[in-house]
């Protein structure tokens, strides 16, 4: 403990420094910039900044390219709670009740919570991989395709808590989305499904055009149709700043959230997205008051936002620890590290201590930094909402077809923003969620192809998921959950209808 | 609700049918492909699984659906705006690649805020101008995400 203490010190002699402070703002105000744009994601803002930390230092390069990271986290929640407009799919679950806390004039203590959690799980986040992560990479090691097809059908079990409203109707819209994903080349066959014709569709459906279309355009095509314009908000300070009742309930959820992003986020994959799924489900289901979820519930927005930020942090454990990219954007920052002739490994602590102890330690600047920069602007965001509506929407509309092509510079990924709004505007008229059919097109081909490779590495024999104990541990959890979702329709005698079915609707 | 009319399709009604139908459809283009076995699934099995799932989920909120309100309940008064929106943004899209970026942000601008909105010309063209090039210039030239320029290189 002292020598890691010591090693901090040295770490933070290095990210103090004014040369790194200032590129770690920069990285972060870019990264929060990139982040509120639709299409704009970390990845991308990590790979235009690339090729200009050639000429840099490698510690000013990967700090430079972390507050990047960090800073797309949060962008991206910004435009989830004041236009319902994800920004990358892990702000899908802030938009829910993030947006519905705008609506009901509370946008500033949401994007101040988002900030808050943001910053306490980041925090956390560093302070588990500085003290825990050669262990926690040797755990991760141990995912293989069971681990990964079991963690992934328990977020798909999530789901179950994720809707207020008809369980039928959720698990329809999770299976829709789920066959979105099938949508593309099969990795294991090689079989192009579904595409019809389309070349760019052998990519599959992207996250950004189904997310934005979902939930922005399809409000969009409610708010911008209807008789009476949105109602122009005009905030007071104190509208800004969360109240005593609201920091109450958004501890819990911070908490749970940062440990729960973090495990997540430490495992190989893309399965970080999944965090703030997972965790929105868990806040859904431990609440006193499930049913203020969906209609601004500040926990809805304090949860998912720290699982998101606390992955970000774990998903450095494996690149660090053990120099293994386990996602595209930790690929990158190690080809950034690597172009300045460093090795990244399980030698890098020993053999470039400052290195591997100042990115650490601009880790914690960059999310000071970024709590810094966002608190005060969020009055600025805020006041967004002061423009006219019919000023506003048509803007926000070609923000979305500007992200959304950014993209991959495909005209087919529009084409699919705009379609995806249609069928929100339908799902929502008739009542359904949307958040299960983002959650079942993310979770789709990592389900199907680490299935697949289970069965591959076990010559068809199911009994693998129950061989190991990893899957085995979380399969039982997952099978926990669905009975805990199902025990209302056992035992509620004559209302197992009405709660299976549909809520008599007026 | 003790004036709606007892006969009729229910909202659910319509919406469990509908899904019935994206699944039928889903599982008659799954035929072309290979469904292997449950110990070595091909690439139509998961396809068929959903299918046969979502086409289950839609038929039970279909039958279950005679609770829900009616159809002829649901109101649309947005909807004819609303298609206006998405048919201003597919000729926008189609003309994205053929007359550049600006050129198109600027028109589409111009139609929302000059025909849909009704606003003053003055507000209309300072936004459509200012938005186009800001956009432009931030994303194209400062983050260089390649945008499409119109052949006259605009």
């Amino acid at each position: 403990m002292e020598e890691t203490f010591q090693n901090l010190l040295l770490g933070f002699s290095v990210a103090l420094q004014p040369s790194i402070l200032v590129y770690a703002f920069v990285g972060c105000l870019i990264g929060t910039l990139v982040g509120m744009m639709p299409g704009l994601g970390p990845l991308a803002g990590i790979s235009l900044l690339l090729p200009a930390t050639f000429g840099l230092n490698p510690i000013i390069a990967i700090v430079l390219l972390a507050g990047v990271y960090y800073g797309a986290m949060y962008g991206g929640s910004t435009t989830s709670i004041l236009l319902s407009i994800p920004g990358e799919a892990a702000s899908v679950m802030t938009c829910v009740d993030g947006y519905a806390m705008t609506r009901n004039g509370r946008a500033g203590p949401a994007l101040a919570i988002a900030a808050i959690g943001s910053f306490i799980a980041g925090t956390l986040g560093v302070i588990g991989l500085m003290l825990l992560a050669p262990t926690l990479a040797e755990f991760a090691l141990r995912f293989g395709p069971p681990e990964y097809t079991a963690l992934l059908l328990m977020g798909l079990f999530i789901l179950a808590y994720m809707s207020g409203g008809s369980m039928l109707k959720t698990l329809a819209m999770a299976a829709f989305g789920l066959m979105l994903g099938m949508i593309g080349i099969d990795v294991m066959s090689g079989y192009t499904r579904f595409s019809f014709g389309v070349v760019e569709l052998g990519d599959g459906v992207g996250i950004v055009p189904v997310a934005v279309g979902l939930f922005g355009v399809s409000e969009i095509l409610l708010a911008a149709g209807g008789t009476v314009a949105p109602k122009v908000q005009q905030p007071k300070l104190r509208d800004l700043v969360p109240s005593r009742e609201e920091f109450r309930l958004s501890v819990g959820p911070i908490a749970r959230g940062s440990l729960l992003g973090f495990l997540i986020g430490i495992i190989p994959g893309s399965a970080h997205i999944i965090s703030s799924f997972v965790s929105y489900g868990i806040e859904r289901r431990l609440s006193r008051h499930p049913e203020r979820f969906g209609q601004g519930a500040i926990e809805g927005v304090a949860g998912p936002e720290s699982a998101n930020n606390a992955a970000a942090s774990g998903a450095f454990v494996p690149m660090l620890a053990l120099g293994i990219p386990t996602s595209p954007v930790t690929a990158v920052m190690i080809a950034a590290i690597m172009v300045h002739g460093v090795l990244p490994g399980p030698m890098l602590i020993q053999q470039q201590p400052e290195l591997f102890w100042g990115f650490v330690a601009s880790m914690y600047v960059g999310n000071v930094v970024l709590l810094i920069l966002n608190l005060p602007m969020v009055g600025l965001f805020v006041n967004l909402l002061r423009i006219p509506y019919g000023y506003l929407y048509p803007c926000i509309l070609c923000f979305c077809i500007l992200g959304t092509y950014a993209v991959s510079n495909s005209v087919i990924d529009v084409w699919i923003l705009l379609a995806m709004g249609g069928v929100g505007y339908l799902l929502r008229k008739f009542r359904y969620d949307l958040a299960p059919v983002a959650l079942g097109l993310v979770l789709a081909p990592m389900i199907e192809l680490s299935l697949r490779q289970s069965l591959a590495m076990s010559a068809g024999d199911y009994g693998i998921f129950l061989q190991r104990p990893i899957a085995t541990t979380m399969l039982g959890l997952g099978g926990v959950l669905i009975l805990l979702a199902l025990k209302p329709l056992v035992f509620k005698g004559k209302d197992w209808r009405e709660t299976v079915g549909l809520e008599k609707q007026g | 609700m003790g004036d709606e009319p007892r006969g009729g399709l229910r909202s659910d009604q319509f919406s469990g049918l509908m899904l019935l139908a994206l699944a039928l459809y889903v599982g008659w283009a799954n035929r072309e492909y290979p469904i292997g076995t449950l110990q070595e699934p091909g690439p139509g099995y998961v396809p068929l699984l959903l299918a046969i799932f979502l086409g289950a989920t839609g038929l039970l909120i279909a039958l279950w659906g005679i609770k829900s309100r009616p159809l002829s309940g649901i109101q649309w008064p947005e909807a004819t705006r609303a298609i206006a929106i998405l048919i201003a943004c597919s000729v926008a899209t189609l003309a994205l690649e053929r007359i550049g970026y600006r050129l198109t942000v600027i028109v589409l601008l111009v139609f929302f805020l000059g025909v849909l909105e009704r606003k003053r010309p003055l507000p209309v063209a300072l936004v459509s101008l200012g938005f186009g090039f800001a956009s432009f210039y931030v994303v194209g030239d400062l983050l260089h995400v390649p945008l499409p320029r119109s052949p006259w290189g605009f």
